[in-house]
């Protein structure tokens, strides 16, 4: 069966190449899962300039009608472009559409890394649950690689908003203070008490400005069953700021998938011991703490925003219901650990 | 919960509808249904300690905000809190206890806050208290299979 982007896509391409001839998109189909854009695989097909056929897998990212959370397309676009072909292992990026003409939505069309698999469910059973040492030092090594980096050599000033040192957490703060304010359907008592303590308690300021990927965690990465990483995903809420920021929300306890260690791979201490080691950095203990406790705050806001989108009729897919109903009272849980009150 | 049960509930029934036509691409159908199952088993747990959970909720927070003049001195905020304290549930529909849920718990926020800035031994053993309260409201709302 035909779906019914396939020729639409198949004529965006072909303006695209222009010494290629026959371009065909082959079985578009979606890849279930995540709540902020839709994401498909495809085949496209098509002869070269010298006759002979070619195929390559890819993968389409495109906007929804409402998105869990709002982001610049471009934004998530030129950190994968950054980052490609360094340390930290990201799909090659091909094309990026911001209007709406071609296929209903702004899109990107991106390599497809394929033979990997990003569920973490799958990690606690064979062929992974061995590996999960080695892929916890593969995770926090690659985070640290993403921290070390300039982001002025990358490019990436030039497309994401600057922030002074000692102001990344009041940005940050602000910001999903703000979407609280703006999306939650009901008070939150231990989230607004957090976020009082985060504003009577700042961190100091960040050792360096870094590139944040501000969703680095186990779900968001292409893993094999001998603890390698093959592509980042998910970069649509990079930005610039604290590199502690990124490990603090790597510590979220929500994600630690009910196994009591950080991503459900390694203690705590460890995950820190590599992430120093890969990115030249200090982990202060009092601001690593203090981006530990923002980043309850900010996982939060994002469920809350998820059944705000879903409320408001913007998107009503079931899963922007899930991270409410599953998760909130998940996090007010690990907001209360953190502040070592659970 | 937020969104509510009985708005959730009617809309994945639209969805299961929508899922039974064959037209429906496998995967698609898949994952709908999958995500739908998830939720009602949720709403499944939700279902007989709703009730209870809010009048209980309720009645421990109102408790909490009687003792505003003890931790705060008289003025308007405790005056404001101590008036919400003495309120009952006569209305035992979900949506009317989640309402007056919300409106109890926006009053301990405001409460909490002000305990943090006060002085005093009652002002550190109710801010105790709420911190006992707000642990036992993530109790009451844990759902199997929660990371935390």
């Amino acid at each position: 069966m035909t779906h019914p982007l396939e020729p639409r896509l198949a004529a965006y391409v072909a303006e695209r190449m222009p010494d290629a001839r026959d371009v065909r998109v082959e079985a578009l189909s979606r890849i279930s899962g995540g709540a902020s854009r839709e994401t498909y695989r495809f085949r496209l097909l098509w002869t070269d300039a010298e006759g002979a056929p070619r195929e390559r897998k890819l993968i389409l990212r495109r906007d929804p009608p409402a998105s869990l959370i709002d982001t610049e397309r471009r934004i998530e676009f030129e950190a994968y472009r950054a980052f490609h072909g360094s340390a930290v292992p990201v799909p090659e990026m091909l094309w990026l559409e911001e209007a709406s003409d071609a296929l209903d939505h702004p899109f990107f069309i991106a390599e497809e890394i394929a033979g990997y698999q990003a569920g973490p469910g799958l990690l606690w059973a064979e062929p992974y649950v061995g590996t999960l040492a080695a892929l916890g030092q593969r995770k926090w090594t690659i985070l640290g690689q993403i921290a070390k980096a300039d982001p002025e050599a990358l490019g990436l000033t030039q497309v994401m908003e600057p922030v002074a040192l000692d102001a990344s957490w009041a940005r940050e703060l602000d910001y999903w203070e703000g979407v609280l304010n703006d999306d939650e359907a009901a008070p939150l008592p231990i989230i607004r008490a957090a976020i009082r303590w985060l504003r009577a308690h700042p961190p100091k300021p960040a050792q360096k400005l870094s590139v944040v990927h501000g969703d680095y965690r186990t779900g968001n990465f292409l893993f094999d069953d001998k603890g390698g990483v093959h592509g980042v995903l998910d970069w649509e809420m990079a930005h610039l700021g604290d590199p502690l920021e990124d490990l603090g929300w790597s510590f979220n306890p929500v994600w630690s998938f009910g196994r009591g260690v950080p991503g459900g791979l390694l203690p705590r201490e460890e995950a820190i011991a590599i992430w120093e080691a890969s990115s030249g950095l200090k982990a202060d203990p009092a601001d690593l703490h203090w981006w530990e406790l923002f980043n309850c705050v900010k996982g939060q806001a994002i469920w809350v925003s998820s059944a705000r989108a879903w409320i408001d009729g913007g998107n009503r897919e079931p899963i922007m219901v899930y991270p409410s109903w599953a998760l909130q009272n998940a996090q007010d849980r690990a907001t209360l650990q953190v502040m070592g009150r659970l | 919960m937020t969104p509510k049960i009985p708005d959730v509930l009617a809309d994945l029934a639209g969805l299961v509808i929508r899922n039974a036509s064959p037209d429906v691409d496998p995967a698609d159908r898949g994952s709908a249904l999958g995500l739908s199952a998830m939720l009602l088993g949720i709403a499944a747990q939700e279902w007989d300690r709703a009730a209870a959970r809010l009048v209980g909720e309720n009645r421990a927070i109102r408790e909490l905000l009687s003792e505003a003049p003890d931790a705060l001195g008289e003025g308007a905020l405790a005056d404001r809190l101590r008036g919400l304290s003495t309120g009952q549930d006569e209305d035992l529909r979900i949506s009317a206890l989640e309402a007056a849920n919300a409106t109890l718990r926006a009053a301990l926020i405001d409460f909490h806050a002000a305990v943090e800035a006060a002085e005093g031994e009652p002002a550190r053993r109710i801010e105790a208290a709420i911190w006992a309260e707000l642990r036992a409201s993530t109790e009451r709302r844990l759902i199997a299979g929660a990371p935390v």
